[in-house]
């Protein structure tokens, strides 16, 4: 018998049909061994597949809203799924199937669909019941905050007090040009010796 | 009245004081805005929805923008050309759009950190 396990948020739910492992002593109302999801979203056809594909159709999501949000031009492209903006209100996500001869899924959703599907998929993430790879992309701290912020202000304090004591050398020392010149003392010694 | 106060650290407000912000009172505001976001999820779901069939159903976005320049007008400091394009119908949809689905993105149990990664990254 296998465990089934819903996921809602308003007009979008997340199926997830399987049984758990019971080599690792796992509940019976676990699932750590995926057979089948479902992912419907209302007016919209059924998005079901394989557990391999589970993965990346989540990472998708997750990615695109993360460059819908960040100001960077929303487009996402893998062998599996295509997700680009309409608009600033719809979004185009395109299904590709694995099977030969079969015509992609095309699907236009708002920003209501997509934020109750992102939340279909993060209710799964924080499921205790179900066990996958779970996504890194919405947990980890960015590399642009991680790296760009600490690198700027190293790489300021360690630029700027140098450059400072550089301009004042050049500063100061341009101001002497104007007191000594070699060549009218020079001048001055022949004509007092002129042998 | 801590986080009364707390707002008057957003530099676009009338109010501005130059206190620098803690990291335990961002954090606090953040978790705030977290449960906020839980609370009020039907209602920004319906203000986008409204935006994206505006031909059908624009009563709640219009609603919503009038009330939202009303606030910023209001409350924010005017001069200011950041609040200026806040302000400005043409410009400010996507600021809007954009604010609205990052705080309907992070209604989950994570949502507290996702806000943060947001924030962090912006």
């Amino acid at each position: 018998m296998q465990n089934k396990l819903s996921f809602h948020q308003s007009s979008a739910s997340l199926e997830i049909i399987g049984l758990p492992d019971y080599s690792n002593n796992e509940n019976k109302d676990q699932i750590s061994i995926i057979s089948e999801w479902k992912l419907t979203i209302v007016d919209k056809p059924l998005i079901e597949g394989k557990i391999e594909h589970l993965g990346p159709i989540m990472d998708a999501f997750y990615i695109y809203s993360n460059l819908l949000i960040k100001n960077e031009i929303p487009i996402y492209e893998s062998k599996l799924i295509d997700i680009k903006a309409d608009n600033l209100h719809i979004h185009n996500i395109v299904l590709k199937s694995s099977k030969p001869n079969v015509k992609p899924l095309v699907l236009k959703i708002g920003n209501s669909l997509l934020s109750d599907t992102i939340n279909c998929f993060d209710q799964l993430n924080e499921s205790p019941k179900v066990r996958i790879k779970k996504t890194d992309i919405s947990t980890n701290i960015p590399k642009k905050f991680k790296f760009g912020l600490n690198k700027k202000v190293k790489f300021l304090n360690f630029f700027i007090p140098p450059f400072f004591a550089i301009c004042s050398l050049i500063l100061f020392s341009s101001s002497f040009i104007y007191f000594y010149s070699p060549f009218e003392n020079i001048e001055k010694k022949e004509l007092t010796n002129p042998e | 009245m801590t986080i009364w106060k707390l707002r008057n650290n957003n530099p676009l407000r009338k109010s501005y004081v130059t206190n620098n912000i803690k990291l335990n009172e961002f954090n606090a505001l953040i978790r705030i805005t977290v449960e906020m976001s839980k609370y009020l999820y039907p209602y920004i779901r319906e203000i986008m929805k409204s935006k994206e069939n505006i031909e059908d159903n624009s009563v709640i976005w219009n609603d919503f923008n009038k009330r939202f320049i009303e606030l910023i007008k209001e409350r924010f400091n005017i001069d200011s050309i950041r609040v200026k394009k806040l302000l400005n119908q043409a410009e400010n949809d996507e600021i809007i759009i954009k604010s609205l689905l990052t705080l309907s993105f992070c209604i989950s149990n994570q949502g507290y950190q996702k806000l943060k990664n947001f924030l962090y990254d912006f």
